[in-house]
């Protein structure tokens, strides 16, 4: 990529699967890893690859992200050419909508790319926890003279049927391709990450867009069109760590192989540094009583109590006699004396009471979303306070700003406490708010 | 037009120091974790809106400049009057290194010039405090005086460190430099706001070395200089036992600053680390850790910068180890400061023998930048390395080295 490439992030999903922690920010502003947010990652990838001009797809609830991004100072994206854009639907012409899929937020994108002396485009998912250098990957495109070249990763045979199934020949020239199949025929899987040559996605976008049976998704429409057209699809074998984070316990997952004693994503190598938005605090900050073990502590965070097995964000607290095991404590979470913690999921300004009982583990799944939340996690939603002696059982839910008034004397597992202040409960399933029915209208 | 430029000596060549400033300006000396000394003079300019900022440099700048890097972190990097970094230069008829504070300060007075200012607060890039300036900026506007000295007290043990002031009311009388014992409880901090129009007038009175011959003359003439009494914490770390004190204490559970107060976070140039790890088995507390360090051994009472690795088996007590440095296994430390990148071997011991009796020196190991110590190596207390100085390789550094008294030698 001599001259850098064009990048579009796709990082509008709602991510309904990841409940709380996506209800009032978009997937990829998702806080992860003790400092980072999950974009960090492609975007990151972006800029060590050499490509310095990306365009950023926001749809669902983009403030977080916005700000998260600002400028692109952080990750040398504040330029005179290039940089990064962040591209919001609007009106204002015929085509201009929402987006009705991933194909349709490119199409509508597609001026953007106009003037840029670009061959190829290269399409991103915001979503996805992986370190990877796309001038290999354009290498791959490029010698095999692809039309498009999607990057491919094995996946768990078990998993398979949640991803964009293809087999490949010797060559890696794509001979199937099936989004979600029931019935799996391999294990490799893509990993939404698409070098198109650019006529071609002009192309293949504009028949897309004039169809109407179209869902206007590149996993569902575009690609298997291609493939029955003929296209030359090639798919690149990544061999290294990806990890889908769309759902919770695959969110919890990947902030726990962090702690491995040799991590799949080493976030410490100097080589290919993840960049993100910097929060200028102090160091951690251990009190006398203080043990930490087996776990990741960002800078602005302070330990006087035991942690195990965590991961602590910027100016997470936990207090004396405070004990947090197998957890993730977001910014400014605060874990108050004798309180303990165990296998739970803390938004940021999470406030836990003292001697509060927050214990994970086996349980019935969660009675509002069984879907999402049944492996014994509990999770808390952004600025909840939770009362002195509060005890909380797994696969609880408690929603974003609860009052120590809110709850019960005990929290059964599976159980939700809500927000009765809230009225904004309808985003927890996902589903557009009414703000956002009302402005289709 | 802005009326004030901030200007900040930061040229000092550090003695008290030692290896930590051999191959630095004072200034840019890592303090507290992930900071560095100047980080406190510009914050405090960012949070008092004060710009421009003119750094004067002189001894070893190259980590200095590379860490203002433009002035990014403090939002100095304007299109208009942000940072400057003055090093002295050659000119047609002379070439001459700065010879003192106020010479420093004098020769580039046409530079302040160009930036349109009216006065200067001149104060020293090396000092820990954080201080509203604009405060500072209101007294002297107020007593319309040509100087303004911002003094602050001191206790008995710290005169002989410091330049003690007699104040009567508001106004400065005279000056007593680092005494043995003095009635004098207040001492001037170094920081001064000057009228452009008094520093014109001395400088064309033929040059000045120090801001002593610049101010005391003027004082003898009866020059009204406005004092501007600060409380706060203030500190000027002029050697090793300052350093290690200061930085210590930022561990006590009342720190003598906020660093991280969010109307008022103490800024600097972001390095990127990781999230500090902590491994199975590790033992740290009472300590600063920053982000980027691995902790697999025991840590009390320390500061790990970014990047610092203690290995399994190995007890870091009341040290302080700047960036990278990396403490093989089962290695001992004992009031010790490593300078980055240092590498210690498996099993060695810095700070080996009896703590000095009271009176006795800080017993403080000092190891300079990148040297290396060999496996099971004992380093005496008290003794320095030099930087760059690979024992592993010279038994003769080894030798030397292992002598209590030792001297650095690179």
């Amino acid at each position: 990529m001599s001259q850098g490439g064009y990048a579009f992030l796709l990082a509008g999903g709602i991510g309904a699967r990841l409940c709380l922690l996506s209800e009032k920010r978009a997937k990829p502003a998702v806080p992860f890893g003790g400092k980072y947010r999950i974009i960090d990652f492609a975007l990151s990838n972006c800029v060590n690859s050499g490509i310095f001009d990306v365009g950023i797809l926001t749809q669902y609830r983009p403030t977080s992200l916005n700000q998260h991004i600002g400028n692109g100072r952080p990750w040398d994206l504040d330029r005179t050419r290039g940089g990064v854009q962040l591209l919001q639907p609007y009106l204002g012409s015929v085509e201009n909508d929402w987006y009705r899929g991933t194909a349709d937020a490119i199409y509508q994108n597609l001026m953007h790319v106009r003037q840029r002396r670009v061959e190829d485009l290269l399409i991103l998912s915001g979503d996805h926890i992986y370190k990877m250098d796309y001038t290999a990957m354009q290498d791959f495109h490029s010698d095999r003279r692809a039309a498009l070249t999607l990057a491919v990763t094995q996946v768990p045979e078990a998993d398979a049927s949640q991803f964009g199934i293809l087999e490949l020949d010797a060559r890696g020239r794509v001979v199937s391709f099936e989004e979600k199949p029931v019935k799996p025929r391999s294990r490799f899987a893509s990993m939404g990450v698409y070098l198109f040559r650019r006529d071609l996605l002009w192309k293949a976008l504009e028949e897309d867009a004039a169809r109407s049976d179209s869902s206007h998704d590149f996993g569902k429409d575009v690609i298997p069109r291609l493939l029955s057209d003929g296209a030359d699809v090639f798919g690149y074998p990544f061999p290294h760590y990806w990890q889908d984070v769309g759902t919770v316990d695959a969110y919890y997952q990947a902030n726990m192989d962090l702690l491995e004693e040799r991590p799949s994503v080493d976030l410490a190598d100097p080589s290919w540094v993840i960049h993100t938005a910097i929060l200028d605090l102090p160091p951690v900050r251990l009190g006398p009583s203080a043990a930490v073990e087996r776990s990741l502590v960002a800078n602005g965070a302070r330990v006087e109590g035991r942690v195990v097995r965590s991961v602590l964000f910027p100016g997470a607290v936990v207090e004396r006699d405070a004990e947090v095991v197998d957890s993730i404590l977001m910014n400014g979470t605060r874990v108050r004396p004798g309180a303990r913690v165990e296998r739970a999921i803390l938004d940021k300004q999470v406030w836990v009471g003292a001697g509060a009982q927050i214990a994970g583990g086996a349980g019935p799944p969660n009675e509002v979303c069984p879907e999402h939340l049944a492996s014994g996690l509990v999770i808390i939603g952004k600025g909840a306070a939770l009362p002195d002696g509060i005890e909380v059982g797994p696969n609880v839910r408690i929603d974003p700003g609860t009052r120590p008034e809110d709850f019960p004397a005990h929290v059964g597992a599976g159980k939700v406490v809500w927000n009765a202040r809230e009225p904004e409960g309808a985003h927890s399933h996902g589903y557009p708010g009414p703000e956002q029915a009302a402005m289709r209208d | 037009m802005r009326e004030t430029m901030a200007v900040f000596l930061a040229g000092g060549r550090g003695r008290g120091l030692g290896v930590l400033s051999e191959h630095r300006a004072t200034a840019a000396l890592p303090f507290a974790g992930k900071y560095r000394l100047v980080d406190f003079s510009l914050s405090n300019c960012h949070y008092s809106g004060i710009w421009p900022v003119a750094l004067l440099t002189q001894h070893a700048p190259t980590s200095l400049r590379e860490h203002v890097h433009g002035g990014r972190a403090w939002d100095l990097d304007r299109a208009e009057g942000g940072i400057l970094t003055l090093q002295p230069f050659a000119r047609r008829e002379r070439a001459a290194w700065y010879t003192g504070a106020a010479d420093a300060l004098l020769r580039n007075l046409s530079t302040y010039a160009d930036s349109g200012a009216h006065r200067l607060l001149v104060g020293s890039a090396e000092h820990v405090y954080l201080m509203d300036y604009s405060e500072l900026l209101a007294s002297h506007l107020d007593a319309r005086c040509p100087v303004t000295a911002a003094v602050t007290p001191a206790r008995p043990e710290q005169v002989r460190r410091r330049h003690m002031v007699e104040v009567r009311g508001d106004r400065v009388q005279r000056f007593e430099h680092y005494p043995e014992r003095t009635d004098l409880t207040l001492a001037a901090m170094g920081l001064y706001v000057f009228e452009m129009e008094f520093l014109r007038a001395e400088a064309a009175d033929g040059p000045r070395r120090s801001l002593r011959d610049l101010l005391e003359p003027a004082l003898a003439r009866g020059l009204p200089v406005n004092a501007f009494r600060f409380g706060g914490f203030w500190e000027d770390v002029r050697d090793l036992e300052t350093y290690y004190r200061t930085s210590m204490a930022f561990l006590a559970p009342e720190p003598p600053l906020l660093l991280g107060d969010p109307q008022w976070p103490v800024e600097t140039r972001g390095e990127e680390r990781a999230p500090a790890v902590f491994a199975e088995g590790s033992r740290a507390r009472s300590s600063l850790i920053a982000g980027g360090a691995v902790v697999e051994g025991e840590v009390e009472n320390s500061i790990l910068f970014g990047g610092v690795v203690v290995e399994h088996g190995a007890r870091v007590k009341d040290s302080i180890l700047l960036q990278d440095a990396h403490i093989g296994a089962e290695a001992v430390l004992d009031r010790a400061i490593l300078d980055k990148q240092v590498g210690v071997g498996e099993g060695a011991v810095l700070g080996d023998g009896p703590l000095p009796p009271p009176g006795g020196g800080t017993g403080l190991c000092v190891v300079g930048k990148e040297a290396r110590l060999p496996a099971g190596y004992r380093l005496p207390r008290g003794a320095a390395v030099g930087v760059g100085a690979d024992l592993t390789k010279s038994e003769i550094l080894r030798e030397f080295a292992a002598r209590p008294a030792g001297k650095p030698r690179p």
